[in-house]
């Protein structure tokens, strides 16, 4: 028996969740197998930001004597679980990556964290973050860059860094993330992990940091596409707390994950998505669309708008946005933002609010022209970003008069899926000869989780490109 | 549509509340040219009935394969 099927912490969150309701694990022992591996991993990696052992291992036990009681709290009972350092949790410090929020302990808990600690979960800490959400690459100046657990010296990409890092080295089993221009989807793509970007309004956003009002969403990050699944099913649905929540009923995402890929049409961008790839990104993206065939779904072209507009419009709005809640720290304490971040927010004082509006008022022409082009389709699959991850010391421009072609250049493919609000799902499809992992992410109809889930879950049958494990060097 | 000059983004972020200098006027506005650039060919084209609003009505309808 190897090392890999005698630790807990290697298992899916599906898996280790029925292992511990059937008692053939306690809380505990997953608890610690998980702490092992933090221990081992966050000198190279700096995933978290904060570690609970203590506490988690104290929850741990009080699971373990509720199920030994048969109280099971719900279907993740006793799971360890980080999420981004955004998430309100009543009573702990919620640093959002940032100087400004060092210290800041929140009063409310966030409603996707709150659902899932009804289900059960355990809390073992809080995961690193690009400073208030607000860039692609995974650098913070207040708390040190996050590393990639496949090569150390390539950023993880962000905003989730933590979360795309952690979940990779098998330091939580699952982790939420956000997503408002790519940061579930790039840590998900570079970090070779599965990730669920929502549809705007699928997941309450009480209680989660804002960065921009209308393009904010909230998702997770996990090993597979049934553990993304899971999640989302458990936070999904409208909130008192948040009333920009949609009420319109959660599918049984589990359900989806059953399904087989015959008979769905899946679309491939005829441009712009497949403009200036690198080559191994490329190759992956071929080899993607071979296996979708191979299992039967039929591989259509589509021409899309044009994606450089939408990309434009997501600017305006997020800049404008961003701007706009950081207002008041930006004239009080502008010295305690890091260069980039302070960079970005300033761009959005610039942008005059009639061009803001329109960049809003295009958004629902430009999402019926989208649902136009892809007409008879299922999903559009396209890669995440132009590259595998770049090396932390590449990437690392700050607020260098190139630094936005860098930030436009990695975000490419995300925002015009930012600004159109739709879902999307990064799973992992290869690795580059330098071991480094590539994802592609399929994009759906508004609500249309459920067939995301059904292409990744099936894509994940068929390969182990998420079960491979990145190696403590 | 045309994008601010640092001019123009002095002169706007000062009228904002938070001014800037001239290093990061030029920075923002070679920043966020792009997003200008971009968006031109549909600022100042939409119709006059168009509320943002239509965002949602698009996403809730119900859409068929």
């Amino acid at each position: 028996m190897n090392k890999h099927s005698t630790e807990p912490a290697l298992m899916s969150l599906v898996a280790v969740a029925k292992a511990i309701a059937d008692r053939k694990f306690s809380s505990r022992e997953v608890t610690q197998s998980c702490l092992n591996r933090i221990a081992e991993w966050q000198p190279r990696l700096n995933a978290f930001m904060a570690i609970e052992a203590e506490s988690a291992l104290a929850a741990a036990d009080a699971a373990d004597a509720a199920l030994a009681r048969g109280n099971s709290h719900g279907v993740l009972h006793g799971v360890p679980l980080a999420h981004k350092d955004m998430y309100y949790d009543a009573g702990k410090v919620v640093t959002c990556g940032s100087k400004i929020r060092r210290d800041f302990v929140a009063t409310t808990t966030s409603t996707a964290l709150q659902r899932l600690k009804d289900a059960g979960t355990v809390r073992s800490g809080s995961l690193q973050m690009v400073e208030f959400a607000y860039g692609p690459t995974g650098h913070n100046p207040h708390y040190g860059a996050v590393h990639n657990p496949w090569n150390v010296d390539h950023i993880t990409g962000g905003s989730s860094s933590g979360s795309g890092s952690a979940v990779a080295a098998r330091l939580t089993f699952a982790a939420l993330g956000s997503d408002t221009g790519g940061s579930i989807r790039m840590p998900a793509h570079f970090c070779g992990v599965t990730g669920l970007k929502t549809t705007v309004g699928r997941v309450s956003r009480a209680g989660a940091m804002p960065l921009s009002q209308s393009l904010d969403t909230v998702g997770p990050l996990a090993r597979t596409v049934e553990d993304c699944a899971l999640l989302t099913g458990l936070m999904a649905g409208a909130d008192p707390e948040d009333l920009t929540a949609s009420t319109k009923p959660v599918p049984d995402y589990m359900a989806a994950t059953r399904g087989s890929l015959k008979g769905l049409k899946i679309g491939v961008p005829t441009a712009f998505y497949v403009d200036d790839l690198d080559a191994e990104v490329a190759r992956v993206l071929d080899e993607t669309i071979a296996t979708l065939k191979k299992e039967g779904a039929e591989i259509v072209k589509v021409e899309l708008p044009d994606q450089r507009q939408l990309t434009a419009a997501c600017q305006l709005v997020l800049a404008t946005e961003a701007a706009a809640f950081h207002k008041r720290w930006l004239i009080e304490r502008p010295q305690d933002y890091g260069a980039q971040v302070l960079m970005r927010l300033q761009n959005g004082l610039a942008i005059p609010a009639v061009s803001y509006l329109e960049a809003m008022r295009w958004r629902g022409p430009a999402l019926a022209a989208w649902l136009a082009a892809v007409a008879g389709t299922d999903a559009v699959l396209a890669p995440v970003a132009p590259m595998p991850a770049p090396t932390i010391a590449e990437s690392d421009v700050g607020n260098s008069i190139d630094a936005e072609a860098v930030i436009q250049r990695v975000t490419k493919f995300t925002r015009p899926i930012n600004y159109l609000g739709l879902p999307s799902l990064s799973i992992p499809t290869g690795f580059t000869r330098a071991g480094l992992p590539v994802g592609m992410q399929l994009v759906g109809r508004a609500f249309d989780e459920a067939m995301l889930i059904r292409i990744g879950a099936a894509f994940q049958r068929t390969t182990d490109y998420h079960q491979r494990v990145p190696e403590l060097s | 549509m045309t994008k601010p000059g640092p001019r123009e983004v002095m002169a706007i972020t000062t009228t904002a509340g938070v001014p800037v200098d001239n290093e990061a006027a030029s920075r923002i506005a070679n920043s966020i040219g792009p997003a200008f650039d971009g968006f031109a060919a549909i600022a100042g084209t939409l119709p006059f009935d168009l509320e943002p609003a239509s965002y949602l009505l698009v996403q809730n309808a119900e859409v068929s394969k």
